[in-house]
């Protein structure tokens, strides 16, 4: 059984502080989710994981680009990178980096849901033609990416896995599980291309897509639930998952 | 009630060439032992880059080994993954064939349309087409085997008329089964007339429900074959000692050890935005757990009910409870990871077929050669054999 092998000390450099667990749920509304998923090389499969999780074979990459018009902060913009990963039996994504659009949602969710986020610029295109997405943090791109032919699939065809984001937490360093509920109005998948990827500016040089297998994008309402369960970042999840529903 | 082994080939980290010997050595053995012990049925399933989960990529060459080595029971292919870009449909066809002769008329043949992403994308397979081909593999295989002129104009493949040879032993041809995982996949099976292979462990009242909605639909049946196959076969493990609580402690581990590795694989759904797969794994995904679940990463799949873990008196019962609900058969996975010795495999083994097997047929019967389990008589296939087109 593979597990995770990377530096849980260099991880907790970028782990954004929780004051508070996230007890209520928190709707996003009129929300574009496109989601890009690549296949990387087996290089860095076990490197880019906490040793609390372990890789899928072949080792996966999710890059998520949300357009929130309404949100607790206002309209942002947030692109995520995940790893896709098992948490003991269950089927996860472990966040390596994210960048917000406004300073307010940046805080925010850093501060409510752990994501390991920053700002930077982010230019999202979506229409009856396809996707064009463009992250930039400062003078750098740290990803472009291109979807075309947009095929309209079922409501619940596009699967979203949680999210694992790693934040210093009022317990200690852990993995919290982030999970929401997606509601769209009409979904598509479509062909994409992968443009540009500056993986150190997605906090882990190693990671390396290479291979494009399908992208989704998704308009509707998305709900963020509470915060049910963290996870000790160094120790399997079998025996290292705490409650935490409750505690917000 | 049948009893058959089932073979996954798993093989743990580190790998070597000399572990998966091993592995594929001690199935043989398995196999040899379950032929004299009256066992009926060895099946091995077909994937591909699955890595530690399962390293049974040719199992027509495996079956093959085994049909040499074996008198009595029958090789099963669990199953033939039936797109285009694995198996072209006459290579199956053709494979099957041989390996009914060479086995003497003992061939089952299962389909199967592959769930993973790994497999299908290692093969660039396009997921939504995979239910299609399927259908149009289980449609013109009995009529490569039947006719002596097939043509065929589908979407999964197309050919001009051709004899299609050898043609099996079994006339008109080996029973087929579909490998159920996704709930409504017994249907499909059903509305066909081919046999349920369940490859996923479902509890008592998820089969009962799947079983009783099989035989209603297959007494009413199209079938694609010159037979109907109206058998329900379960998938399920297999560690028996004379002591409960040892039985207890070496399978417990074996069937979280196999839920892991099968949780671990990465699945089509997850991957590819489909209508054509709506379940994300397989593995236990109807299986009734004792505790109540929760997307609780510390909950592992554990030991969910009727699984065959225990001492031969819990044995007995918990297949009369499947026999209860119309289940035909039971093939077991008697290893996963080689977590358990070989000699405590074979020991469990020797004990199932000497206090378990005996409350469910006579010692004569496990000596006959296994019979084929299709009952109703061959059918005249419908449209001359033309295709779908």
């Amino acid at each position: 059984m593979l597990t995770g092998t990377a530096d849980v000390e260099r991880l907790a450099r970028s782990a954004p502080r929780l004051e508070r667990y996230l007890a209520e749920p928190m709707v996003l509304e009129d929300v574009a989710l496109f989601q890009l998923v690549l296949e990387m090389r087996n290089g860095a499969r076990e490197a880019v994981l906490p040793p609390s999780l372990h890789p899928t074979v072949p080792p996966t990459l999710s890059l998520q680009v949300w357009d929130v018009a309404d949100s607790p902060w206002g309209p942002f913009r947030m692109a995520v990178s995940r790893v896709s990963c098992r948490a003991g039996v269950r089927a996860r994504g472990f966040t390596t980096a994210a960048v917000v659009s406004s300073a307010p949602a940046c805080d925010g969710l850093r501060g409510a849901l752990g994501y390991p986020a920053r700002t930077g610029e982010i230019a999202f295109v979506h229409g009856y033609s396809g996707v064009e997405a463009t992250v930039r943090i400062g003078d750098g791109c740290a990803l472009r990416c291109h979807a075309i032919d947009p095929e309209p699939i079922g409501a619940d065809d596009a699967q979203y896995t949680g999210t694992l984001n790693l934040a210093q937490a009022p317990a200690g360093l852990r993995l919290l599980q982030v999970e929401f509920d997606v509601v769209p109005d009409r979904a598509e998948r479509l062909r994409a291309r992968l443009e540009a990827f500056d993986a150190a500016a997605w906090g882990e040089p190693l990671l390396d897509p290479y291979f494009v297998v399908a992208a989704s994008l998704a308009r509707g309402r998305v709900t963020f639930a509470p915060l049910r369960f963290a996870l000790r970042v160094d120790e399997l999840a079998f025996t290292g998952t705490e409650s935490i529903a409750g505690q917000g | 009630m049948k009893f058959g082994i089932f073979f996954e080939l798993s093989t743990p980290r580190p790998f070597s060439r000399e572990r998966e010997w091993a592995v594929y050595h001690n199935a043989l053995e398995q196999c040899r032992l379950a032929d004299e012990l009256g066992f009926d049925h060895v099946w091995a399933v077909e994937h591909h880059f699955l890595e530690e989960y399962s390293h049974c990529s040719a199992p027509e060459v495996f079956l093959t080994a085994v049909a040499a080595q074996t008198q009595r029971i029958r090789v099963g292919h669990g199953a033939v993954v039936c797109v285009p870009e694995m198996n072209h449909p006459v290579r199956v066809a053709e494979r099957a064939a041989a390996l009914d002769i060479l086995s003497n008329g003992r061939l089952e043949l299962g389909t199967a349309r592959s769930s993973t992403w790994t497999e299908l994308g290692g093969f660039s397979v396009n997921p939504d087409d995979t239910k299609i081909t399927w259908d149009e593999f289980v449609r013109a295989l009995p009529r490569m085997w039947m006719q002596e002129e097939f043509e065929w104009h589908g979407k999964a493949f197309s050919m001009p008329s051709r004899n299609v040879l050898p043609k099996p032993l079994q006339d008109p041809h080996p029973p087929l089964w579909v490998t159920v995982t996704s709930p409504g996949t017994e249907l499909d099976a059903a509305d066909r007339g081919l046999g349920c292979l369940g490859v996923s462990a479902a509890g008592y009242d998820e089969q009962e429900r799947r079983t009783r909605e099989y035989h209603r639909r297959i007494a009413n049946c199209d079938p694609v074959g010159g037979v109907v196959n109206d058998q329900v076969h379960t998938m399920n493990f297999l560690y028996c000692h004379e002591d409960y609580r040892v039985a207890r402690d070496v399978g417990v581990p074996m069937v979280t050890a196999f839920n892991v590795a099968n949780s671990h694989l990465y699945w089509t759904r997850e991957a590819y935005p489909t209508r054509a797969y709506q379940a994300l794994g397989n593995a236990g995904a109807a299986m009734k757990p004792r505790k109540a679940a929760a997307d609780d990463p510390s909950v592992a799949k554990g030991l969910p009910e009727g699984v065959g873990v225990g001492d031969p008196e819990h044995l007995v019962r918990t297949i009369k409870r499947w026999e209860s609900i119309g289940v035909t058969g039971i093939n077991f996975l008697l290893n996963a990871m080689e977590m358990v010795p070989q000699e405590q495999v074979l020991e469990s083994m020797r004990l199932f077929a000497r206090e378990v097997m005996p409350q469910f047929r006579g010692a004569e019967q496990s000596a006959l050669p296994v019979t084929a389990p299709t009952v109703l008589p061959r059918f005249a296939l419908a449209n001359g054999g033309q295709g779908p087109c």
